[in-house]
């Protein structure tokens, strides 16, 4: 509980893992919902599409060298 | 669900409960979307081992068997997200799942996409070593467990939750050496299906039988690598569950969430 109240169980909610008063409970409902970065989505898009690439380079030069040995 | 404490024996246990509630429409649907990848990795391995020492020569031929592959594997993921979220509902609701196992979180599905693809990319590299594709394989699966906790896109992201499990790694390396087993298993039902089929069907006649006993047997390459493809596609499911299942039981351990359950359980007897 971020207020750090002794509260019982059925007076405690659950969220996220961790224990909260009603109190503590509505300022986390009224505070502002972060939305995730756009920068965040373009890096990870951009990463993985990279790596998707550089996955189908790998494999044929994989297979080559897998050809080559048999 | 979460029933006993955390170990290889309940995490099999309770996947296997979860393969079966999800089983009608979920695991249809990843078994659906995972069929074009392994399909096309057999491709892939048949005409690397046709071509021999001349696969250099067919740069382009393999090139687009591997970008139509590394497609494939796209929608694979995006199947095995699905499959992920139904069994992680499943799990929590302790009932089959409707169409709310659609709505992956647009986060979740591109940090997993991220991850998996460098896995894949991490199996590749190091395919010679055998010990690094199964590494990839262990970081995949806890990618797929841990997929509906990451909440925002990012590069660190999943790696932090990832660390964050770094504990259940023991369990983790057990489970691959069952699945390892597993897929023998399946390989060795899968051609005893063949061989049954084959078996029934010689009985009829009209058909070139001589043709088709050698079409199914273990000297065809193209038959050989079609069973790998199948023994993988049929564990698949279960692997999948069992890291949704130990990312579960190893977060209520942490929450204390598992000694209520078993609060609760021990009052109602």
């Amino acid at each position: 509980m971020t207020c750090a109240k002794v509260l019982c169980q059925e007076c405690a909610t659950q969220w996220d893992g961790i224990w909260h008063c009603a109190a503590c409970l509505a300022s986390r409902r009224g505070a502002t919902v972060q939305r995730a970065p756009i920068l965040g989505w373009v890096l990870v898009i951009a990463a993985s599409l990279l790596i998707l690439f550089c996955s189908a380079r790998v494999m044929v030069w994989t297979g080559a060298l897998l050809a080559g040995l048999s | 669900m979460i029933r006993a404490p955390l170990s290889i024996t309940a995490v099999l246990d309770e996947s296997a409960e979860l393969v079966r509630a999800t089983a009608a429409r979920w695991a249809g649907l990843l078994l659906l979307t995972s069929l074009p990848y392994y399909f096309l990795q057999a491709v892939f391995l048949d005409r690397i081992l046709e071509l021999g020492a001349k696969a250099t020569e067919y740069g382009n031929l393999l090139r687009s068997t591997a970008y139509l592959t590394v497609l494939a594997f796209l929608l694979s993921l995006w199947g095995r997200a699905v499959y992920a979220r139904a069994c992680r509902l499943a799990a929590t609701r302790g009932e089959a799942v409707g169409r709310e196992a659609l709505r992956v979180p647009g986060p979740a599905l591109v940090n997993y996409i991220y991850v998996a693809s460098l896995c894949a990319l991490i199996g590749w590299l190091t395919f010679f070593t055998v010990f690094g594709p199964l590494l990839a394989v262990m970081v995949a699966g806890l990618a797929v467990g841990t997929m509906e906790l990451n909440e925002r896109p990012g590069l660190r992201e999943p790696f932090r939750i990832l660390t964050g499990y770094g504990r259940v790694v023991r369990i983790q390396v057990a489970l691959v050496f069952v699945f390892l087993v597993g897929f023998l298993v399946a390989l060795t039902n899968i051609m005893a299906a063949f061989q049954i089929g084959f078996w029934l069907l010689s009985s009829i006649g009209g058909w070139d039988i001589p043709k088709w006993s050698l079409l199914l047997s273990g000297s065809n390459r193209r038959f050989v690598l079609m069973l790998l493809a199948g023994g993988v596609l049929a564990i698949q499911p279960f692997w999948v569950a069992a890291n949704v299942m130990l990312i579960r039981k190893a977060g209520a351990q942490e929450t204390g969430d598992d000694l209520r359950v078993w609060f609760e359980e021990l009052k109602r007897t």
